[in-house]
């Protein structure tokens, strides 16, 4: 490993000339002036997070491509070969069968396309109630970020106290006041996913609705006078001056909200452990890569994961970005 | 502005005053059963880290769930007690402390310098490196954990203690970071820089004498972001980090002593929960200290994906 590291390095090292090289050339096209000082002090600076990126972030990434074609065993390192596109002929065979990958995926995407509307649209919802002067906004948006302060290990652990099965559980022992029946609410595959949804936008709203305040308050006062005397009424203003000045607020929160809701690990990995209607595709990686030792297969699982969120996300950036 | 001028802008001629305490008291009744929807899984938390297993199970199902045990405030203390001395605690939460510590030292220095350099000089190969810094923050860390567990391996050898750095190095580059200080860089004006410029000032006294002091919000949320980051890790350091439990002084952070500790036979509910009070308190603090710095960390830089 320590040789082929020294290689990328290598190949890194080369290609990062070739553009330095282009950009060069074509300095006088592009009308920039480059100095050999403040080149010299520039690279210097980077030198310390080139490094660092370099050795844990771009090395890693590099490898889990190499890898997504080899048979690689993390036990046994030294009898890697390439196997070209096995891997991928059984991840479609395994969805194709609907095995554990094909449930990862499924809950991934449940837990996607629930929880970025309803976390970013709660945020939103919550900076509208809260952007008011008066001291019971000020009480209300402390209430409202409150969860955020507790880490996702901890939230993970107070829910499933909460949502324990029999009547001792919270949410059970609330609803037996109506008389419904106790109700294992993590085991049950119509109900798991749904609350880790509902938990997880609980949890991380009050961040986004901090963000989306910031924004809020960079959105000129005078606007809203000028649509007044324009006649606009309420939804008027909310579409054509709060909705236009959170615009690039708003590409930022989706972008970062998708992001890690693709990423979602820690709440399945610490309230059920690994059960079909709760696995993910993180957890499914970790479990398949890291408890079982298939590094091949894992990696495979990852490439194809990074082209899905790279695309999703770049035509989000497409979709929303101000022209 | 005037007291008139403020009068005359709230004057609605369809609003009676009357309406208007109708709809404050609406917001405020509406804003009340949010919250205590927000809170209430906190309070109950907090409420059942001073009871005793008994009490505990006794008060499930009635409303006493959500109000500390005032009768036997003893049993708090013992259960706070128990966790922070007899499970050692402290001693993982001054572990995270001190990592997290220096993880935002270099974490700030690093990507800020990088951060600079991008928004404020012109050298050739700028192109690329700001193309792989949005590459980079897409590509989720998840997909490559297993090579980096690899590589920290090889580069540390298999000495127990140098298995700290395997915590502590990877957390210092964060390309999320040097982002966010990109963009709130780009914002500052280049006056400030050309006036210290004229003084001679070298690019690394701008940074260190001009820059930095000028960039509070954003060092800020840096910091609060990294030490979160450290503080909430779990996963990477129970892999990386021996739990070898030979008497010495543990090296694991706390999140992931937590996950140990909850899995402990004889602990119970109560201890579970004051457990998790502890650990939440660091973060509040921080949180609440920051708050003012990270609106305006935010605020300012544009925000521009």
């Amino acid at each position: 490993m320590t040789v082929t590291s020294i290689v990328i390095f290598l190949l890194f090292l080369f290609a990062f000339g070739g553009f330095v090289i282009y950009d060069l050339l074509t300095a006088k096209r592009h009308k920039e002036v480059y100095r050999v000082k403040s080149t010299v002090t520039a690279y210097l600076m980077l030198l310390p997070s080139v490094a660092l990126a370099f050795l844990f972030i771009l090395l890693p990434i590099l490898y889990s491509l190499g890898y997504a074609f080899t048979d690689y065993y993390l036990l046994q390192p030294d009898k890697i070969g390439f196997v070209f596109l096995d891997n991928f002929a059984e991840i479609f065979e395994e969805i194709s069968t609907k095995g554990m990958l094909y449930n990862a995926i499924i809950n991934t995407l449940t837990f996607v396309v629930g929880v970025v509307p309803l976390q970013i649209g709660l945020a939103l919802l919550l900076a509208l109630f809260v952007n008011r002067p008066g001291i019971g906004s000020k009480i209300f948006k402390v209430c409202f970020f409150a969860p955020v302060v507790i880490s996702l290990s901890v939230t993970a652990f107070l829910w499933e106290q909460i949502l324990a099965p029999g009547p001792g559980g919270l949410l059970n022992s609330m609803l037996s006041v109506f008389g419904v029946a106790p109700h294992d609410w993590l085991r049950d595959p119509a109900t798991a996913m749904p609350c880790i949804i509902v938990l997880s936008a609980w949890q991380g709203c009050g961040y986004q609705m901090l963000i989306f305040l910031s924004g809020l308050s960079n959105i000129r006062k005078d606007l809203y006078e000028a649509a007044s005397l324009d006649g606009a009424n309420a939804w008027h203003k909310f579409w054509n001056v709060t909705w236009v000045g959170l615009r690039s607020t708003f590409v930022y929160i989706l972008i970062t909200v998708f992001i890690g809701a693709c990423r979602i690990m820690t709440q399945p990995m610490l309230m059920t452990g690994y059960m079909e209607h709760t696995v993910t595709l993180s957890y499914y990686m970790y479990n398949s890569g890291y408890t079982e030792r298939l590094v091949g297969e894992s990696s495979a699982v990852a490439l194809l994961m990074t082209i899905f969120i790279g695309g999703i996300t770049l035509m989000q950036r497409r979709l929303f970005r101000e022209k | 502005m005037d007291t008139r001028t403020k009068e005359l802008q709230n004057f609605r001629p369809n609003k009676t005053p009357a309406k208007k305490t109708v709809k404050e008291i609406i917001y405020h009744v509406v804003g009340i059963v949010i919250s205590v929807i927000f809170v209430l899984p906190i309070v109950y938390m907090i409420a059942t880290s001073t009871k005793s297993e008994s009490a505990y199970a006794a008060s499930v199902g009635t409303l006493n769930m959500f109000l500390p045990d005032f009768a036997n405030l003893g049993v708090a203390f013992e259960n706070y007690g128990n966790v922070l001395l007899n499970y050692d605690i402290w001693k993982y939460a001054l572990n995270s402390c001190i990592y997290a510590l220096i993880v935002i030292v270099l974490n700030i220095l690093v990507n800020g310098l990088a951060g600079y350099v991008m928004a404020k000089l012109t050298f050739p190969g700028k192109k690329l490196l700001s193309f792989m810094i949005i590459f980079l923050i897409v590509v989720p860390v998840e997909t490559s954990i297993i090579p980096l567990y690899s590589i920290v391996k090889i580069m540390l050898g298999l000495k127990q203690q140098m298995s700290v750095l395997g915590v502590i190095l990877p957390a210092t580059i964060s390309i999320f970071n040097i982002f966010l200080f990109m963009q709130f860089f780009e914002n500052i004006p280049k006056e400030y820089e050309e006036a210290a410029r004229i003084d001679g000032a070298s690019t690394l006294d701008v940074f260190f004498k001009v820059i930095m002091p000028l960039s509070k919000p954003i060092i800020a949320t840096v910091a609060v972001f990294c030490f979160i980051g450290v503080w909430n890790d779990y996963l990477w350091p129970s892999m990386i980090l021996p739990s070898a439990d030979d008497g010495s002084w543990p090296l694991l952070p706390i999140q992931t002593a937590l996950i140990t500790i909850k899995s402990i036979e004889s602990i119970t509910t109560g201890e579970i929960m004051a457990s998790l009070v502890i650990t939440s308190i660091p973060i509040f603090v921080i949180y609440v200290a920051a708050q003012k710095y990270i609106v305006q960390g935010f605020g300012t830089s544009g925000l521009k994906m």
